[in-house]
């Protein structure tokens, strides 16, 4: 934990991680005080339609005269969950199926090695549309399907850091001393070998914002929660006079993932001395 | 290992990951909710009995899990991978149909966005920390980060709407039906706006790809031998540096093809491009369950074959793989 916090104030004397961490906070910031900000309902239609940006509504109006600026604070919410706890999900498999497969080696290796291919090979929106398709859209499908199917890569990182760190002598000084192999696991070589896949799982959250607008977009996402991506849903019919309605909610998405992408890169770099020069 | 021993075992390894992504689909299939008859025929299972009735003995319904699993393999095997009630067509001759025009943005894209990023990671590695470097670099960032569809509606916003210079959906013009060579060429200027959206976002896997195996190849021991002798730098570039640094973007070629194609499914909404992609969603949105089963398939196994095929170029490129394995 401690060396996590080292690192993080090392991440923001990095450029991009300064940036990113900046950008980010100022999302979860807005999503989070979103109840409180003078702003309109997010379904408030009294307004007039197809409102471009003024004073009034700074971000226009969408076709049903709901405020824009409303509309994508409140979609930040939906963006941010999602992101986060589906990137929860999938660091959480990832960790431990990485985990086991690194320390057990073996037979258990070879199998989750194996699991983990197979997933590597099959495309993870592909196989969320088709789940979502299935089983119907619902935000807690949604988060679990695109935790389910993003692991792979958080594994495999994981299993290497682990093979490498069961090897050094502190491990094996509490090997001698006795410990069990679930203590070794949880108390010795995890804390030490996790970290690239916390990097990792920063970068998932970008990857699982932009699945659920994607889903959204194509009006797949749960119907009823704020987001971006359904926002620029309905605004395309309409992109020959209203270009505002699809620009600024993806704007918020571009702004929202760069932010996690700079994090999860600086995060990266910051562990790995040996790519210091970016 | 020897060659053929290592060809047979990959070979194998495919055909194991293909199985594998056959149950994964037969078991989500399964354990949707309801009668998997009515689900699988879909709107016309509602008013039809006859229908789910002829459904459930093609497919063994009535038959233990297991068995089922054979016959769907068994069906799959004969090229018969369901029909559409809803195109009245077998699901095969659909997806054939609708092929060549997808592979037409996915196989461009990809080879332009392979092209171009690598040679842009090599420019921006030669001088790390450049100006040159950091523009790139924050650029890449930028478009790692932008979602394909919304690219796209910025596309057609600015080159379709404003500019009028490309149109703005579709295959062909609709208002006048080319023939011959024109027919092609009006295909290939509708094609221009989905295969750039597409090119742009898949630049930025390939540019940092190249750009972090050409700095990690900077740290190696002959690199620091080679400047130390003082021998010409552009010379240390051309001949180690690239040639390594080009191996990792050539691996994942064929993982990113499959990604492409999936990723149409979204282009191809925006630009109202008759695709597989585009042919999905609608399933998709009509619960045509066969047709979204066999897309599955076909771009599962497609992945899977050009990982192969890539993982044997890769071998006969890179001669220590040849030796070790």
């Amino acid at each position: 934990m401690r060396r996590l916090l080292s690192q993080f104030k090392q991440l923001l004397k990095d450029k991009y991680g300064l940036t990113g961490t900046i950008i980010f906070a100022f999302m979860v910031a807005i999503a989070l005080l979103a109840p409180y900000l003078p702003i309109p309902d997010p379904n408030d239609i009294s307004a007039k339609a197809f409102l471009p940006p003024s004073p009034k509504h700074p971000l226009g109006t969408d076709h049903l005269g709901r405020d824009l600026l409303s509309r994508i604070i409140w979609g930040a919410r939906t963006s941010l969950a999602v992101g986060i706890i589906a990137a929860g999900i999938s660091a959480l498999v990832g960790i431990m199926l990485g985990a086991l497969a690194g320390y057990f080696g073996g037979i258990v290796d070879d199998v989750i090695s194996r699991i983990i291919e197979i997933f590597l090979m099959m495309p993870t929106f592909f196989l969320v549309l088709f789940i979502v398709a299935v089983f119907g859209s619902n935000m807690a499908y949604i988060m679990i399907v695109i935790g389910l199917t993003t692991w792979p890569t958080t594994a495999r990182i994981t299993r290497a850091q682990v093979l490498s760190v069961r090897e050094m002598t502190f491990v094996e000084a509490a090997r001698a001393v006795g410990a069990g192999s679930r203590r070794i696991l949880f108390k010795h070589v995890l804390p030490n070998a996790i970290h690239p896949a916390i990097a990792n799982m920063v970068l998932l959250i970008g990857q699982a914002i932009m699945i659920e607008a994607a889903l959204s977009y194509l009006g797949l996402g749960d119907p009823n929660f704020p987001s971006w991506g359904r926002i620029i849903y309905e605004g395309q019919p309409y992109i020959l006079t209203a270009w505002w309605i699809p620009l600024f909610p993806g704007i918020a998405l571009v702004l929202t993932v760069l932010s996690v992408n700079f994090i999860g890169d600086a995060f990266l770099r910051v562990m790995t001395p040996r790519f210091k020069t970016l | 290992m020897a060659l053929s021993t290592y060809l047979a075992k990959r070979f194998l390894q495919s055909i194991l990951i293909v199985f594998a992504i056959l149950l994964i689909n037969f078991i989500i299939i399964n354990s949707a909710p309801g009668d998997p008859a009515r689900f699988m025929g879909g709107e016309v299972a509602l008013s039809s009995p006859q229908y789910v009735q002829a459904i459930r003995e093609r497919w063994g319904l009535d038959k233990p899990v297991y068995e089922r699993f054979f016959i769907y393999i068994y069906n799959l095997l004969h090229g018969d991978l369901g029909y559409s009630y809803r195109y009245l067509q077998p699901v095969s001759t659909l997806i054939l149909e609708r092929l060549p025009t997808t592979l037409l943005l996915t196989i461009t894209s990809t080879i332009l966005a392979f092209l171009i990023g690598t040679f842009l990671g090599l420019k921006a590695v030669q001088k790390v920390g450049s100006k040159r470097d950091v523009f790139l670099t924050t650029l890449m960032f930028v478009f790692w980060s932008i979602p394909a569809f919304w690219l796209g509606i910025i596309l057609i916003m600015i080159f379709g709407v404003q500019l009028k210079w490309f149109p703005i959906s579709g295959l062909v013009s609709v208002r006048e039906i080319k023939t011959g060579i024109w027919y092609y060429l009006d295909i290939l200027y509708h094609s221009v706006l989905p295969i750039t959206t597409l090119t742009l976002i898949t630049i930025p896997v390939y540019y940092k790809l190249t750009r972090d195996t050409a700095l990690q190849q900077l740290t190696e021991d002959y690199v620091t031998t080679f400047r130390a002798v003082g021998l010409d730098e552009s010379r240390l570039f051309r001949r180690h540096v690239f040639r390594n640094a080009i191996l990792p973007p050539i691996t994942i070629f064929g993982l990113q093809l499959g990604y492409a194609i999936a990723g149409a499914a979204l282009i191809e909404t925006v630009f109202g491009w008759p695709g597989m992609g585009r042919l999905l969603l609608d399933s998709i949105y009509t619960r045509d369950y066969p047709v979204i089963m066999g897309i599955y398939l076909i771009i599962s196994i497609s992945v899977v074959l050009s990982n192969l095929i890539v993982d044997l170029v890769y071998m006969l490129l890179d001669p220590r793989i040849r030796v070790s394995r």
